[in-house]
């Protein structure tokens, strides 16, 4: 009985020690952020957005 | 689950874009409401076309003026009113990107975000206007080039210089396309002596109004009360005394963008000469602008592609990859 109470102690300790190493948010360094940053903010990356309302603004015009 | 929605809440018009969707919604900010109850009785393009028409009891009003709002209650309403025509409601609350002019104060950047979590947001996040015109614009931000984006809207006319993602430099006046219709309403008053209403004064700016001479101009017949008589009167106006009306506007949005010139980095200002600067917004689309200032200024303007759109377009981007790009919102600074 002890050594079952025993282990689900220590799994329980082990469980809550890697939810917290694990799950914790590692805030990016500032290279990584940056360069997230700039990578949203290049042409490739805005096409989609700037197509969609181009193409909604052309289908619109054509009606 | 509601879709995140950016908000160019404009003096004149307010457009909201879904994410995943694109714009779902471009209206003037107008709202009519009824004087004695205070019920809304119209918002948008239904509210402006009452702008002045309206019998005593209602009052159709633009509740934003030089980009600032000017009665923080029927702000609130509108936006709440924009947000459930685009499906939010209390249950489907989405985060939400709303584009204000950068000259904004504290208590006006207060009085934003919170008139939109009261309309419904989960979350408001403010972007500055010519940040999100020069995404809009599809300039290339992410290089370390300088790239010059003059924003004229209804209330505010911003100028920005941009590079590698961020503001290098940035001149803003509570001057916009409205003054020129205020201009105008003033010019015709005062010389023709009769009164013209603002719609009016708009169409007169659409019609014949210039910055700077420009081919195929034409007089202009104007409608209006005279001031002695109370009878009304038609007038010939010419585009020459409309450019000599609405002069003082013109050259303070032009001076502000000379100003923002001599405030950028050496090694930046001689990427503008190659590259020209860029104009977006309503007031940008007044005939002779563009000449004018690179008359004055001696640095090629290009005209936006989507010049009215470029704005939301912008935020809208922003809403899309909005973990990526948060540090751009006002108060989340790097």
């Amino acid at each position: 009985m002890t050594i079952a109470v025993v282990v689900i102690v220590v799994i329980v300790v082990i469980g809550a020690g890697a939810f917290l190493f694990f799950g914790q948010h590692k805030p990016d360094d500032g290279v990584t952020s940056f360069r997230r940053h700039i990578d949203a903010l290049s042409p490739e990356a805005r096409r989609e957005v700037i197509e969609r309302v181009q193409n909604a603004r052309e289908s619109g015009k054509g009606k | 689950m509601a879709r995140d929605l950016a908000i160019d809440l404009g003096t004149a018009n307010t457009l909201v874009y879904m994410k995943g969707r694109g714009i779902v919604l471009n209206e003037p900010s107008v709202i009519a409401l009824n004087r004695q109850t205070g019920e809304v009785l119209a918002t948008g393009r239904e509210a402006w076309q009452m702008i002045g028409r309206t019998p005593g009891y209602i009052v159709a009003v633009r509740p934003l003026r030089g980009g600032a709002i000017t009665d923080f209650e029927i702000t609130e309403r509108m936006i709440r009113l924009l947000l459930q025509r685009v499906g939010v409601s209390r249950f489907t609350r989405p985060k939400v990107v709303i584009c204000v002019p950068s000259a904004i104060t504290e208590v006006e950047r207060r009085a934003v975000t919170d008139a939109a979590r009261r309309a419904g947001a989960a979350d408001a996040q403010l972007i500055e206007q010519p940040m999100a015109a020069a995404i809009g614009a599809d300039l290339p931000i992410d290089e370390p080039v300088g790239n010059m984006v003059i924003d004229i809207g209804g209330g505010t006319s911003e100028t920005a210089v941009i590079s590698l993602g961020g503001v290098v430099a940035l001149e803003a006046v509570r001057v916009g396309s409205f003054d020129i219709d205020a201009a105008i309403q003033n010019y015709v008053r005062r010389e023709h002596g009769i009164a013209i209403g603002e719609r009016t004064a708009e169409e007169i700016k659409v019609a014949i109004g210039s910055a700077d001479p420009v081919g195929d101009e034409n007089e202009a017949e104007v409608r209006g009360r005279d001031l002695m008589s109370g009878l009304p009167k038609t007038v010939l106006l010419n585009p020459e005394e409309i450019r000599f009306a609405i002069d003082d506007v013109v050259s303070s949005i032009v001076a502000s963008v000379v100003r923002c010139l001599a405030k950028a980095p050496p090694e930046l200002a001689q990427d503008f000469l190659v590259r020209g600067m860029y104009l977006v917004g309503g007031g940008g689309l007044l005939r002779g602008l563009a000449q004018r200032i690179e008359r004055e200024t001696r640095v090629p303007v290009r005209m936006s592609p989507m010049p009215l759109e470029a704005v939301v377009l912008g935020a809208g981007h922003c809403i899309e990859h909005y973990d990526a790009l948060k540090g751009m919102f006002m108060g989340v600074r790097r």
